[in-house]
C-alpha cells in the first residue's frame, strides 16, 4: 500500500515537471499558431501575387538538394570511416565532423571572399600568371552555390548519426554478407544502404532543418526563401500578421517533414550514442584503392574545413592588429558561460521530459516527444520575439502581485540573460532530445523494471541505474547542443542584454558591416572552441569503446 | 530514496538560479567595464558617477565604443550598449513598451528612424544645441531623431570602361545604352527602398516605377551580395557601373588587403544629379525613446555625438560626412569634392518606403 502512495507521489513529480517545461515550449508556439488564421490583409495578396510562389519554390529547392547531397556525402563518408583501414583514418573520423565547428554563414562569406575578385585564387592568378578568367567560373553567389554551402557545413550531422549507427550496429550483417561473396559495392547498396536507412533520413533531416532556419547565407547570396521572406514583411513591411503566415507555412513544410520522415525510418530507429553492442572491425585497404578512399575523404574535410580554416586564419593575421582588444576575453567568457548553461538546462530538461515520456508511454507520452521538436522548426527571430512578449505578460504579472502587497515591483525578466537561455531551450531542445531518447532505447527498459521490481523508486532508479548508463547519450547530447549555441545568431541577437556580446554577434557584426577580414578573429575562436569539444568528445566516447 | 528525490529538485532550482544569477552576472560585467573607465579617468580628474545611459544600436564600428568611453570620462555617466540589427531592435524596443530600458536608439537610414518614429518609439527633443549642430534636413520636422552622419549613394564605374562624361543622372541608367552593364544589391536593402522613395517624391510614382523596371532591364545580373561585392564584381568585368554607398568605396580605398586597394583605385565616384535635383543622401541617426527612464543623460549624449569634438571621429569610424557643417570631411572624401544633394527632408524617405517596396516588387527587381 506504502509503495502505492510513493510511486504516485514519485510519477506525479516526473509527471508535473515534465507538463511545465512542455507548457513553456508550447507557449510561444501557440502564440505564433493562433496568428496564423487570423484575417489576410492586403500586404498578404501583394505577397500571394509577387512573391509567394518564388518563395516556396525556391526554399524546397534548397532543401531537396541539400538534403540528397548531404545525404550521399554523409552515407558514403561514413561507410569507408566505418569499414575501411586506411592512411590518416583516425584522424578523419572525428576531422569529418569539425566542419559543424564553422557557422554557415561565416562559411559562405569566406568562400565568397575567397573566390572573389580580389580573393586568394583570383589574384595569384592575376598577379603570378597574369590569367584573367571569366567570372561566371567563381560566381558561388547562385542556387547552387547556397547548396553547396549548406551541403559541406551540415553533411556531419548525417555523418555523425550513421557513422555511429554502423560502427556500433551493423557488424553481423556485414559480415555475413561478405562470407555469402558479397563485393564491397554490392554489400553497400544491398546491405548498408537498407540497414542504415532510418540514421540517414535522421541526419537528414536535421540537415533540412538547419537550411529551412537560416537566414544569414540565403540573404547574403540573395536566395529569397521563406526565411527571408519573413524577414522582410515582418522587418521590412512591419506587417506582422503576414510575417505569421510565413512563418506558419515554413512551419506546415517541417510538420510534412517529420512525417515524412517517420514513415521513412520505418519501424526503425537510430541510435548515437555508443553501445556494448560488439563494434565492427574494419578491414585494411591496399594499394591504390587505399588512396583513392584517402584522397575521397581528404578531398572533402578540406573543402568543408581545412581552406576555409586556413583563409580565416590568414585574414586573421592580417587585421588581428587592428581588431585585438581585451575586449575579446570578455566575448569568450559570454560565448563559453551562455553555451554551457543553456546545454546543461536542455540536457536536464532532456532528461525529465525522456524519462517521464519512457516510462509513462501511451499518446500522452508520444505527444510530449513530438512537442520538443516544435520550437526547432520556427525560425530564430520569430521565437525571440515570441520569448520578449512571453516575459512581459510575466513581468506584468509579477508588478501587480507585487503591487498588491505594496512591493517595489523588480523587472527581473525583461532584459536578463532568463529570456536568452529559455529561447536557446526551445529552439534547441529537439536536438539534446533526440540524443537522451536515442540512449534510452538503446539501454530498453528491463533494466529499470528489474530495479523496479525490487522495490526501488522511480527516482532512485533513475539515479542508481538509468544515469549510469545514459553518460554517452548525455555527453553527445550537451556537446551538439553546446556547438550549436555557441554559433547560434538570430536569437542572441535579438535577445542580448546590455554589454553582452558573444563571438557569434561579434563575428556577424563585422561580416554585416562587409568586413569579412576583420571578422575572421571571432570566427576562429568560435570554431575552435567547438573544435576542441568535438575532439574531447570523440575521445571519450573512444574511451567508452574501449 | 527521499534524498534522491531532493537531489533532482536542488538540481533543477540550481539550473534556474544559475539563469535567475545571470542577471547579476551583467552586475559583474558592468562593475568590470566601469572599473576600467575608472581607470581611465584617474588619470584625468576623477569624474563622479552620474548615472547610465542605455543605448541600443545598429553601428559596430570600434571607434564608436572609444566615443562612449570618452563621453563617460567627461561627464561620468555610464554608457550601457546593445548592439544588433536595426530593425530586430525596432522590434524588441516596440515589444518592450513602458518597461524598456533603453533610452536612446541608433540605427542607420531615414527610413528606419522614421518607422521608429511612426510606431511611437521616440519622443521630442528640444535642445537649442542639436539645433545648431545638425542642419534642419537632416532632422525630423517634430525633433523624434536626429541625424548624426551622412553618406550618398552615388555611380561606381570602371575608370577603364567608363568615362566620367557618359555619366550624368541616376534617371540616364535606364538608357538602352546600359543595358546588361548595371549592378546593384537587392531591393530588401533599405538604401535602395530609400533611394526609389527619394524618387517618388522627386519625380512622382509612375516615373519612379519607370526607373525601377529601367534598372531591371539593364541589370548585368541578378542583384546579390552587398555593396562591396558589387564594386568588386565591377572591377572583375561582371558590369561596368554599380550604385554604391560612398563609404564602402572609402573603405576598400583604406582597407588592409592591399588587393583591395588595388581595385578600389580602378574605379572612380561619380555623384549624379549635379544639374538637376542632386545626389541622393541618407543619414544614420539617433532618438531618445519614448519611455526613456534617463532622458537627461540621454539627450546629453547625442548632443556630445553632434559636437564638434566627436563627429570628426564619430564620421570616420565608417567613412562618412559628418553632419555638423564646422566639420571637415576627411581628407579622402575632401578629395571627391563638395557636390549638390538631394533637397528633400529626409522624414520623406520613410514616407514613401512601403511604396517603394511594392514598386519594387512588381518590377521584379529581387
Amino acid at each position: 500500500m506504502r509503495l502505492i502512495q510513493q510511486l504516485k507521489l514519485q510519477l506525479n513529480i516526473w509527471a508535473i515537471l515534465s507538463f511545465l517545461i512542455i507548457l513553456i515550449i508550447l507557449l510561444p508556439n501557440l502564440m505564433i499558431g493562433l496568428q496564423v488564421f487570423s484575417e489576410p490583409n492586403e500586404n498578404w495578396q501583394h505577397i500571394k501575387d509577387y512573391l509567394l510562389k518564388d518563395y516556396v519554390y525556391n526554399t524546397l529547392v534548397l532543401i531537396l538538394f541539400t538534403g540528397i547531397a548531404a545525404s550521399v556525402i554523409g552515407t558514403s563518408l561514413a561507410w569507408v570511416i566505418s569499414v575501411y583501414k586506411f592512411p590518416l583514418r583516425n584522424f578523419l573520423k572525428w576531422g569529418l565532423i569539425l566542419p559543424l565547428a564553422i557557422p554557415p554563414y561565416i562559411g559562405a562569406y569566406t568562400y565568397q571572399g575567397m573566390l572573389s575578385y580580389t580573393g586568394i585564387i583570383q589574384s595569384t592568378l592575376r598577379n603570378s600568371f597574369d590569367i584573367q578568367l571569366d567570372q561566371k567560373y567563381f560566381d558561388i553567389m547562385t542556387m547552387q552555390g547556397t547548396v553547396f554551402i549548406f551541403t559541406i557545413f551540415l553533411f556531419p550531422y548525417v555523418y555523425s548519426i550513421t557513422k555511429s549507427f554502423l560502427s556500433n550496429q551493423s557488424a553481423s550483417f556485414l559480415e555475413n554478407a561478405r562470407l555469402l561473396g558479397g563485393s564491397p559495392l554490392g554489400i553497400f547498396f544491398r546491405v548498408v544502404l537498407p540497414i542504415s536507412r532510418a540514421a540517414i533520413v535522421a541526419g537528414a533531416s536535421l540537415v533540412i532543418l538547419e537550411v529551412l532556419n537560416d537566414y544569414g547565407v540565403v540573404k547574403y547570396y540573395g536566395i529569397q526563401t521563406l526565411s527571408t521572406a519573413i524577414f522582410q514583411t515582418w522587418f521590412g513591411m512591419g506587417d506582422l500578421d503576414s510575417a505569421f503566415k510565413l512563418a506558419g507555412t515554413l512551419m506546415s513544410i517541417v510538420m510534412i517533414i517529420l512525417v515524412l520522415e517517420k514513415i521513412l525510418r520505418g519501424r526503425k530507429r537510430y541510435s548515437y550514442s555508443t553501445s556494448k553492442i560488439r563494434p565492427i572491425q574494419p578491414q585494411p585497404v591496399k594499394g591504390v584503392a587505399a588512396w583513392l578512399v584517402f584522397a575521397y575523404c581528404f578531398g572533402i574535410f578540406s573543402i568543408a574545413f581545412l581552406i576555409p580554416f586556413i583563409q580565416l586564419t590568414f585574414w586573421m593575421f592580417m587585421t588581428f592588429e587592428k581588431i585585438i582588444s581585451p575586449e575579446f576575453t570578455t566575448l569568450i567568457m559570454n560565448s563559453i558561460f551562455v553555451s554551457t548553461t543553456a546545454a546543461s538546462v536542455i540536457v536536464l530538461i532532456a532528461l525529465i521530459v525522456a524519462n517521464y515520456t519512457r516510462l509513462q508511454g501511451g499518446f500522452i507520452a508520444k505527444l510530449f516527444s513530438k512537442i520538443t521538436v516544435l520550437g526547432y522548426s520556427i525560425p530564430g527571430a520569430v521565437i525571440a520575439i515570441a520569448i520578449i512578449t512571453l516575459f512581459l505578460t510575466i513581468d506584468r504579472i509579477i508588478f501587480s502581485i507585487s503591487a498588491s502587497f505594496n512591493l517595489t515591483p523588480v523587472f527581473v525578466l525583461s532584459t536578463s540573460l532568463l529570456m536568452l537561455v529559455s529561447a536557446y531551450i526551445i529552439r534547441f531542445l529537439a536536438l539534446g532530445y533526440n540524443s537522451v531518447e536515442a540512449g534510452f532505447e538503446k539501454i530498453g527498459n528491463r533494466f529499470t523494471e528489474a530495479s523496479r521490481t525490487l522495490g526501488v523508486p522511480i527516482t532512485e532508479t533513475f539515479f542508481k541505474v538509468d544515469l549510469p548508463m545514459m553518460k554517452g547519450a548525455i555527453f553527445s547530447g550537451f556537446i551538439l547542443v553546446f556547438v550549436d549555441i555557441l554559433k547560434e545568431l538570430p536569437l542572441t541577437l535579438i535577445l542580448q542584454p546590455f554589454n553582452f556580446s558573444t563571438l557569434a554577434t561579434k563575428a556577424f557584426q563585422y561580416a554585416n558591416d562587409e568586413m569579412v577580414n576583420e571578422a575572421a578573429l571571432a570566427s576562429m575562436l568560435i570554431i575552435l572552441i567547438s573544435g576542441a569539444c568535438i575532439f574531447s568528445f570523440h575521445k571519450i566516447l573512444d574511451k567508452e569503446h574501449d | 530514496m527521499k534524498k534522491q528525490f531532493l537531489f533532482l529538485g536542488a538540481i533543477f532550482l540550481v539550473a534556474l538560479l544559475v539563469l535567475a544569477g545571470c542577471s547579476g552576472t551583467e552586475g559583474v560585467q558592468t562593475t568590470e567595464s566601469s572599473s576600467q573607465a575608472n581607470k581611465s579617468t584617474s588619470n584625468n580628474e576623477q569624474a563622479e558617477d552620474k548615472g547610465v545611459v542605455n543605448l541600443y544600436t545598429s553601428r559596430h564600428y570600434d571607434t564608436d565604443a572609444e566615443l562612449y568611453k570618452i563621453f563617460t570620462e567627461q561627464t561620468g555617466i555610464k554608457v550601457n550598449v546593445v548592439q544588433g540589427k536595426g530593425d530586430e531592435l525596432m522590434e524588441r524596443l516596440d515589444r518592450e513598451g513602458a518597461n524598456t530600458e533603453a533610452d536612446v536608439f541608433m540605427t542607420a537610414d531615414a527610413g528606419n528612424l522614421y518607422r521608429l518614429k511612426e510606431r511611437g518609439l521616440l519622443q521630442a527633443v528640444e535642445s537649442k544645441t542639436l539645433a545648431e549642430n545638425i542642419p534642419e534636413q537632416l532632422r525630423d520636422v517634430d525633433n523624434q531623431w536626429f541625424g548624426l552622419t551622412k553618406r550618398a549613394r552615388v555611380i561606381a564605374y570602371a575608370k577603364d570602361r567608363v568615362s566620367p562624361s557618359e555619366l550624368s543622372t541616376y534617371e540616364n541608367l535606364t538608357d538602352p545604352k546600359w543595358k546588361g552593364r548595371i549592378l546593384v544589391r537587392s531591393s530588401s536593402n533599405i538604401y535602395n527602398q530609400s533611394l526609389l522613395a527619394s524618387f517618388i517624391e522627386l519625380n512622382g510614382e509612375e516615373k519612379a516605377k519607370e526607373w525601377a523596371k529601367g534598372i531591371v532591364a539593364n541589370m548585368a545580373r541578378n542583384p546579390k551580395g552587398g555593396d562591396t561585392d558589387q564594386i568588386k564584381a565591377l572591377v572583375a568585368g561582371e558590369g561596368d557601373i554599380a550604385i554604391v554607398n560612398t563609404y564602402y568605396y572609402a573603405r576598400l580605398l583604406n582597407s588592409s588587403n592591399p588587393e583591395d586597394v588595388k581595385i578600389a583605385e580602378k574605379v572612380g565616384v561619380f555623384f549624379p544629379n549635379q544639374q538637376t535635383n542632386g545626389t541622393h543622401i541618407n543619414i544614420s541617426g539617433v532618438g531618445v525613446t519614448r519611455y526613456a527612464k534617463n532622458k537627461e543623460n540621454a539627450v546629453k549624449f547625442i548632443e556630445f555625438l553632434s559636437s564638434v569634438q566627436a563627429q570628426g571621429q564619430f564620421a570616420e569610424g565608417n567613412n562618412e560626412y559628418p553632419v555638423n557643417p564646422a566639420v571637415p570631411p576627411s581628407d579622402l572624401l575632401k578629395s571627391w569634392g563638395d557636390f549638390k544633394a538631394q533637397d528633400i527632408n529626409l522624414t520623406i524617405l520613410g514616407v514613401n518606403n512601403a511604396q517603394a517596396i511594392k514598386i519594387f516588387n512588381e518590377v521584379g527587381w529581387k
